[in-house]
């Protein structure tokens, strides 16, 4: 073929840069110009990488693991991380005895015996922010509520949320506009510390031994192929854990509460028929998808045009998959029944989300109890919303005004 | 009168995402590791639609459906 294009191809070529603090409102719009124009581009940043924005590009890509490994999720490559995230940095054989071990973690019956905890929390944290009449949404309810799931399943002590949270937000977002050494020391540091309180974290209950059925407990318990699994190898899927589980979730909370103080007649659907919870979300999961995961090639390869070599990297943003006019009628627009809606917010293949069955869990009981006990609530004009974009891209604070309506 | 249909799920391509069993519950149930068991034939209407969901909203395409009987 005499028409395939490369990393060179001047056509191809736009500069995405995925950690701009300046482009996050137009996201979209700069993933409709590249799907249009050029739906398998290469951006300078980094070192150079692809970005595909076609659904049935990414779909190809997550689901061909051999030739898009996930040694290399991230763009640049460290978020502060010493080794791999086990298992999503992991390829076969070795991830599926690692996906042996966690799935049954996250399964949907395990999630479901969790729901009244879990609602619980849920409950609480709005109990409070109900109180006032304005909040921040993300450090009344989006911030806290996925933190203290989290520390409940592993069986923490519930006030070490604001300490995850930190670390966190430093290894996901960096220093938003600080130089790239910069960014890689300060993402180390905060590596460093929630290694160290993972660790104490295992240590303490190795000490006190413990017939606690929460994660810690089952991952110390656990084998891989007959050995117990070492803490460096805890230590890694416990970030993963972290990283994968909270900034997620804030952000699809709070993505979704933004979008209902501005769409009313939406939000008064939801709030008029609850049972239109379940497709809700993943409608909103599929509108606002904020994880936008990279691979690495490692043969050479053509896709859609584009040839990729051994050793190129690719971002697949699924919020670009998600938002394919191909793939779905109307693709910006809010549809609560939406059918069929086969989106790819918790990716596919292999490494598809091991924590979906919670995180669906924990959005369908945060949209109820919101939407029944905060049927009204608008943006502050005077303060609107600031979202990030990065890798999972996120909301930093949401100014709401509770009890009234657009 | 709807055909009735059988379902079945590829197991090799099936990531465990737990969309057919959400849609369909009458015609899919879970293991103890999130991936789907076919518990029913689609008989009613309600269950012929839901199944035919199942296979739409599959993110992996593993849902397939054949005539019943």
């Amino acid at each position: 073929m005499t028409d395939v294009k490369d990393a060179s191809s001047p056509e191809i070529q736009r500069d995405f840069d995925i950690h701009s603090p300046d482009d996050v409102e137009g996201v979209y719009d700069t993933y409709a110009a590249m799907r249009s124009g050029c739906p398998v581009a290469h951006s300078p940043r980094y070192g150079g990488h692809f970005v595909a924005t076609r659904y049935d590009d990414i779909h190809d890509v997550l689901r061909n693991p051999g030739t898009y490994s996930s040694r290399t999720i991230n763009v640049p490559d460290s978020i502060g991380q010493d080794g791999e995230m086990i298992p999503i940095q992991i390829d076969p054989p070795d991830h599926s005895t690692y996906r042996g071990i966690i799935n049954p973690l996250f399964s949907p019956k395990r999630m479901r015996e969790l729901e009244p905890q879990i609602r619980a929390i849920a409950t609480e944290l709005l109990d409070t922010m109900l109180a006032e009449k304005k909040v921040d949404f993300v450090d009344a309810f989006a911030r806290e509520f996925p933190s203290q799931v989290f520390l409940a399943l592993m069986g923490w002590d519930l006030s070490d949320a604001p300490r995850l949270n930190e670390w966190t937000d430093t290894m996901v977002l960096g220093k938003p506009g600080a130089s790239e050494e910069e960014n890689e020391a300060v993402r180390e540091q905060a590596g460093m510390e929630v290694y160290a309180y993972f660790a104490q974290m295992i240590d303490d209950r190795m000490e006190n031994g413990g017939d606690a059925e929460d994660i810690t407990q089952i991952l110390i318990n656990s084998t891989f192929e007959g050995r117990e699994l070492t803490q460096f190898e805890i230590l890694n899927i416990l970030l993963l854990f972290m990283i994968g589980g909270l900034h997620t979730v804030q952000g699809q909370l709070a993505h979704t509460v933004i979008y209902m103080a501005e769409h009313p007649e939406v939000r008064r659907q939801l709030v008029g028929d609850l049972d239109l919870v379940p497709t809700a979300v993943e409608e909103m999961l599929r509108y606002e998808s904020a994880v936008c995961p990279a691979r690495e090639v490692t043969e050479d390869t053509v896709l859609n045009g584009v040839q990729l070599r051994s050793g190129d990297k690719i971002l697949i943003p699924f919020a670009a998959a998600n938002r394919d006019p191909e793939k779905f009628e109307d693709p910006d627009v809010v549809d609560l029944t939406r059918e069929p809606n086969p989106h790819l917010a918790f990716g596919a293949g292999n490494h598809r989300c091991v924590g979906s069955h919670l995180a669906r869990l924990e959005l369908r009981v945060a949209f109820e109890e919101i939407h029944k006990r905060m049927p009204d609530y608008r943006l502050d004009p005077a303060d609107p919303p600031v979202r990030h974009l990065s890798q999972v891209k996120g909301v930093v604070s949401l100014p709401l005004i509770i009890g009234e309506s657009l | 009168m709807t055909q009735a249909l059988n379902a079945s799920v590829d197991l090799a391509v099936c990531k465990g995402h737990g969309r057919c069993y959400m849609t369909a519950p009458e015609i899919f149930d879970c293991d103890d590791a999130g991936f789907p068991l076919v518990i029913g034939t689609a008989t009613t209407e309600q269950q012929i639609s839901d199944l035919q969901r199942a296979v739409n909203n599959c993110p992996e395409q593993a849902v397939s459906v054949s005539p019943a009987g």
